[in-house]
């Protein structure tokens, strides 16, 4: 069963969400107000997924998604009365993958849910592709520079500078970034 | 940053981007998976705009599994074992994708210690000792499709021993088979190198015969991965292809970066064996344990300009002529189609005109084996059935012309 961090941002001391996700037969595992650190309450109780019952998005709000999205990602569906597509966005932007205005009917969680696990779920594996391209250009980028330090130090062309690396790596059993940042941390010791 | 960088980053960011940026990719702790380690740690997939992750796998079967499952998305993998899941013939049938070869030569058929005290040294011993005694041999290969035990049979029947009724066959992992030789649980082992090179290092067995005796230049590892693979990211595909063609060239420019790749392939995470082991059958130095020392000009290769990488059509061939000849295929499958529709030859083309790297004009080479047959691909079917020993299905049929 799927287990849910239910965060209650109105001003309802009992929000309309959690008897609705009763019904629909889902297990809420905690309610909290929003004056919490989210981060760490996703920590503690490890949800599957967050939803948010809010008014309206607010910016203390928004920034507490950023911080799940950042640091523990999770599906996050956001039930508001707030129609404004601008704050809609703002919410997307911020890491919500579902953002449902009004009407909150208990057969209609499941769909919803599903969707926002799926979305999440696409996102997700497109973040990490990201990253993994970040790194790599980054990792290219430190391997050009210490190409071209070498270049200047050994008086040589660009393929002998880069076999003279790849051979210092191997015989190292270290990859050929790892000498790049030793050849920059060198040239900068030596200035 | 600098000049020289921002050709490559617009090639990332161009229509010939990897779809996928990072490859997940299988290997058996072997030197002829060198051209594949070189490629992931010496910087030559970024480039491309591509990352490889390496999988080190304990068997042949494991890396099966998970190339036929997905969760490797490449692998160095055995020509023997891709046409048989493509063919079916070990558990369920996958559409299969040779992208390159990664190698020829380097692999040997060892016997052990205790064989060379009784004077099992020549073939012409190893032919009486398994006619004249009641006592089977026990010889390992690396899978049960696979190019080991291929080579193993060929080798037997070119000496005139039945491999399938003169001596026991059993599979072993690579790195295992020293154990089990000193363990006395085999009486020889074919299988990659370093680890016939570490038998006769740790005295504990001789090399009989060679790969590259029983075909000089013969097909050995290849790059694989699954058809749907290959059609669901081939600037992906291309793209690896592309590194590992670089670091193939790169291995092979001098006697220093062979060494230096013998280094890097003993580490722990790698091969695991030592530099000793690794480096002298690299560099082409070969002492078989009885004496006999000589530089091998079959020894392995990575490139060959290009010989080695081709996915030669009757390369993948002519392992479905040996499955038939030893009653793993029951029937003449339809060779040149078959071999069309895995050996990636038009995604190879690309990878390798793009390197300036020659693209042989004719998918298929000629070669003569140790049995003074010639392989050429031109009729397989006819090839199949042309060998004295053998365990084809429909015998009667059987014609054979030696």
């Amino acid at each position: 069963m799927l287990r849910i961090l239910l965060i209650n941002d109105t001003p309802k001391k009992v929000g309309r969400l959690k008897a609705a996700l009763t019904e629909a037969g889902f297990e809420v595992i905690d309610e909290s107000g929003l004056i919490i650190d989210l981060p760490a309450r996703v920590q503690a109780v490890r949800p599957d997924v967050i939803l948010i019952d809010t008014e309206s998005p607010g910016r203390d709000v928004l920034e507490q998604v950023v911080l799940v999205t950042r640091d523990l990602p999770r599906p996050i569906v956001m039930f508001t009365d707030e129609h404004d597509p601008g704050v809609m966005r703002q919410a997307i932007k911020s890491g919500v993958s579902a953002y449902i205005v009004e009407g909150i009917h208990a057969q209609r969680l499941q769909p919803i849910l599903d969707v926002a696990m799926a979305r999440f779920e696409s996102d997700q594996d497109l973040r990490a592709q990201l990253h993994a391209r970040d790194q790599q250009l980054a990792e290219r980028k430190r391997i050009e520079t210490a190409k071209g330090l070498l270049m200047k130090m050994k008086q040589c062309n660009e393929e002998e500078a880069y076999t003279l690396m790849r051979r210092q790596a191997m015989s190292r059993q270290q990859k050929l970034i790892q000498v790049a940042e030793q050849i920059i941390a060198m040239s900068e010791l030596l200035g | 940053m600098n000049d020289s960088l921002t050709p490559s980053l617009a090639w990332v960011n161009g229509s010939d981007a990897p779809e996928l940026t990072s490859v997940d990719l299988g290997f058996m702790a072997l030197t002829d998976s060198a051209s594949l380690i070189v490629a992931a740690t010496q910087g030559f997939a970024q480039p491309y705009g591509l990352h490889i992750n390496l999988h080190r796998q304990s068997s042949w079967a494991n890396l099966r599994d998970k190339l036929v499952s997905g969760e490797l998305h490449a692998a160095h993998s055995l020509y023997g074992l891709v046409y048989a899941v493509q063919l079916g013939l070990a558990g369920p049938a996958k559409h299969m994708a040779v992208l390159m070869g990664l190698n020829q030569n380097g692999q040997s058929i060892n016997l052990s210690r205790s064989l060379q005290q009784a004077g099992v040294t020549t073939p012409d011993a190893l032919d009486r000792r398994t006619h004249q005694s009641d006592s089977k041999l026990t010889f390992a290969q690396t899978f049960p499709t696979g190019n080991h035990a291929l080579w193993l049979y060929y080798w037997l029947a070119s000496q005139g021993i039945h491999p399938l009724r003169d001596v026991d066959s059993v599979v072993v992992p690579p790195p295992q088979m020293v154990e089990h030789l000193q363990a006395g649980r085999i009486d020889g082992f074919c299988v990659g190198e370093p680890w016939g090179a570490s038998a006769v290092q740790q005295n504990l067995g001789f090399t009989l015969a060679t790969s590259q005796a029983i075909w000089p230049d013969h097909p050995e590892k290849v790059l694989a991965c699954s058809a749907e693979f290959a059609g669901q990211y081939p600037n992906t595909a291309r793209a690896l292809v592309m590194a590992v063609l670089e670091a193939s060239r790169f291995i092979e420019e001098s006697a220093d970066n062979r060494r230096s790749t013998a280094q890097l392939l003993s580490a722990a995470e790698y091969v695991n064996a030592p530099v000793g082991a690794i480096e002298s059958r690299l560099l082409g130095e070969y002492d078989d344990g009885l004496g006999n020392r000589w530089h091998d000009h079959h020894a392995i290769r990575f490139h060959g300009d290009g010989q080695v990488n081709m996915p030669w059509l009757s390369d993948g061939m002519w392992f479905m002529t040996q499955f038939r000849r030893w009653g793993l295929l029951r029937e003449d499958p339809d060779y040149l189609g078959v071999a069309r529709s895995v050996q990636q030859l038009g995604l190879y083309r690309e990878a390798a005109e793009a390197l300036g790297i020659a693209v042989p004009p004719s998918p298929m080479r000629s070669s003569q084996l140790i049995d003074g047959k010639i392989w050429d691909g031109s009729d397989p079917a006819r090839y199949a059935r042309s060998f004295k020993l053998h365990a084809l299905a429909d015998a009667a049929l059987v014609h054979a012309d030696r």
